[in-house]
């Protein structure tokens, strides 16, 4: 454990991060170990975060080092071992809605949390919702809009994964600036968050009970 | 600035605004309605205790459009229809002031150019879709330096080629500050052209872009006659103006990169804001000037509560704004400030401008009421009715709220009836009870 690593990473000097990351490649340290670290930076990132300490450039910004240092230490690409996933979420901003922000920090935060992600990315189609849940068998869906545009796509791909018959498969979450429980309601999801936080203390009592 | 010379901007602009001198009223009676509204939102803006409450749109989209109906698609290429939808609307909803079209651009304005920093109905998305904008890093992290030494080089020769496809040609460009030996550079420039046949078609696609505008604008003058001269409604967005802040994070460098500079180039990102502001400032003059217009709004995006922290707000985000607020007040003009997101942490800034010159909106995760607290004597506040709640609630929810609203915020003026975003999908009925609750607590306090 390199303690210069994480002060690097949680006081966000991305460029003495890179440094150190590098310096402990060139000592020999394990690569993933390097990895694992950040990634413990991050979650206390991410706590501050929830304490509401910390705000969205925190969370990018560390994202943004955690990028760099994978870069660094792992060019080929690869990750962490994921057989002590917490639980896999497939997460996508519905069909029509383009806006990314808010789901790329839900999708990070699960991440590291010790959740395996599956990112669809923006204005995803309902089928290819389905289509992931079928390779993926995660256990949790996250539906992201920002737009009230997006109330009916959430619906529908609700409806898709049901009719698809593997709505019992998975919880469905739905989140975004103008979700409330009227709109949980309205798309059939199984539960809501306003920000991060929630998804994750969602994802959380999900997997805690068996999902 | 110029105040005092001789008449204040604003004044002028205010009494012409609202004596409706720009329109063609149908009738007497038509002229006094306009006029009596016009002075209510004037009034209200103003602080003064009117016992009433104006009701007005932030901007209505697919609710609108459900009206005839049209989809994203045909009220970005069908003016006539989406002309008919804004006029049933109106017809069917008795607010104080309209908002039109202004943002459902021309979609011919788009293609002509390819520009990519849109995400079209009927191209890209869905034609019962909104279009949206694309944020991307158009400004890479080393290039500020070159920004703040020739802006005007950076945007023709970087920016534009970047944003269109059809505008790559002007990457070839010569520096027109060059432009000043060896005959003026002249063969330079020429050259430039000779050498780039697409140079010709790059003016084409400029020529065809600026005729969909031409027709737009046409289209946008008979919405104003239609609703103002007939449905006696004053039009409420006019000009506008940015905070320099979010010019850099949506237009230039995305807000991934924005805030990766806050970390790591902050002094480059100041220096970039300074020289934005007085532009910023100008152009909101001018805009008031050439559209006649006394209120001029500026849209917030990325200074809401969460994403960025307060001492960031204030190194990075209030500096320039407060100067451009206090700019335009300074000109006697109105600010519509149109806050987005949760804004609780940074609504006592605007103490900080003059009391009654801005109309603050508040989206629903703003805390209406600690608006009113916090802004009482100060500014006047607006909005927060949930277009989440519009859609989906019923409207005996919608009433218990609005009336909440109109009793708490509305207490001693200084308050405005509105939803919270664009509205696209609401009911109708709920709309309308909103509309109800403020015209009945203006009955019952006069």
């Amino acid at each position: 454990m390199s303690q210069e690593l994480t002060d690097a990473i949680v006081s966000l000097r991305m460029d003495d991060a890179v440094t150190i990351a590098q310096r402990m490649m060139g000592g020999g340290t394990d690569p993933l170990a390097i990895i694992a670290e950040s990634s413990e930076a991050m979650q206390a990132i991410g706590r501050r975060f929830a304490d509401g300490e910390a705000f969205i450039p925190e969370l990018i910004m560390g994202g943004e080092i955690m990028k760099a240092i994978s870069h660094e230490v792992m060019p080929q690409g690869g990750g962490p071992d994921t057989k002590d996933s917490k639980g896999t979420v497939v997460i996508g901003t519905v069909r029509g809605d383009i806006h990314d922000i808010g789901k790329d920090i839900v999708a990070l935060m699960l991440g590291i949390s010790g959740y395996t992600v599956h990112d669809l990315g923006t204005d995803v189609p309902v089928e290819d919702f389905v289509a992931a849940i079928r390779e993926h068998d995660p256990g949790i869906v996250a539906l992201s809009g920002l737009l009230t545009l997006a109330f009916d796509a959430m619906k529908s791909t609700v409806d898709a994964i049901a009719a698809a018959g593997l709505r019992d498969e998975v919880k469905i979450m739905i989140g975004g600036a103008p979700v409330d429980e009227n709109v949980r309601a309205y798309t059939g999801a199984d539960g809501w968050g306003g920000d991060v936080g929630a998804a994750i203390k969602l994802a959380d009592e999900w997997t805690a009970g068996g999902a | 600035m110029q105040r005092g010379a001789e008449e204040n901007l604003g004044d002028r602009l205010i009494a012409s605004w609202a004596s409706g001198a720009h329109l063609r009223f149908a009738s007497n009676d038509v002229r006094q309605r306009y006029q009596a509204r016009a002075q209510l939102i004037v009034d209200t803006i103003r602080l003064k205790d009117t016992g009433k409450i104006p009701v007005i749109p932030a901007a209505t989209q697919k609710f609108a459009f459900d009206y005839v109906p049209v989809t994203f698609r045909e009220a970005m290429t069908e003016f006539d229809k989406a002309f008919d939808a804004y006029v049933r609307q109106y017809e069917d909803t008795d607010f104080d002031a309209y908002t039109g079209p202004e943002f459902i651009f021309p979609a011919g304005m788009f293609e002509a150019l390819d520009w990519n920093r849109v995400r079209l109905p009927g191209v890209h998305l869905p034609d019962d879709k909104s279009f949206q904008f694309v944020e991307a890093e158009y400004m890479k992290a080393d290039e500020y330096d070159e920004y703040l030494d020739d802006p005007s080089d950076w945007i023709l020769r970087k920016y534009l080629p970047r944003l269109s496809p059809k505008l790559e040609p002007l990457a070839q460009l010569p520096p027109l500050r060059n432009m000043v030996a060896f005959f003026q550079g002249l063969p330079d420039l020429v050259l430039a052209a000779a050498e780039n046949p697409g140079m010709v078609d790059a003016m084409r696609a400029l020529q065809a872009s600026g005729e969909a505008v031409q027709e737009w604008f046409e289209y946008l003058g008979r919405i104003d006659q239609e609703l103002g001269g007939r449905l006696a409604l004053p039009h409420l967005l006019g000009p506008m103006a940015h905070a320099p802040f979010d010019i850099i994070s949506n237009y230039y460098r995305g807000w991934r990169g924005t805030i990766v500079d806050m970390y790591t180039r902050p002094e480059k990102m100041t220096a970039l804001m300074e020289r934005l502001l007085p532009w910023q400032l100008q152009y909101g003059i001018d805009g008031a000037k050439a559209l006649g217009h006394p209120i001029v709004t500026v849209y917030l995006y990325k200074g809401a509560d969460g994403l960025m922290s307060e001492e960031q707000y204030e190194e990075f985000y209030w500096p320039t704004l407060k100067k451009l607020i206090l700019g335009l007040v300074e000109e006697g003009l109105l600010v519509w400030v149109f806050t987005q997101g949760k804004y609780d942490s940074r609504l006592h800034h605007f103490r900080e401008i003059p009391a009654g010159t801005c109309l603050i909106h508040l989206e629903s995760g703003t805390d209406a009421f600690l608006a009113k607290e916090v802004l009482t004597g100060s500014q006047c506040i607006e909005g927060n009715v949930s277009s989440a709640m519009l859609a989906t609630a019923s409207v005996d929810e919608v009433e218990a709220y609005c009336v909440k609203l109109a009793e708490v915020c509305g207490k001693g003026g200084g308050f405005m009836m509105d939803f919270s975003a664009f509205l696209d999908e609401a009911r109708r009925e709920n709309v309308k009870k909103m509309i109800e609750v403020a015209k009945r607590y203006g009955r019952s306090s006069s």
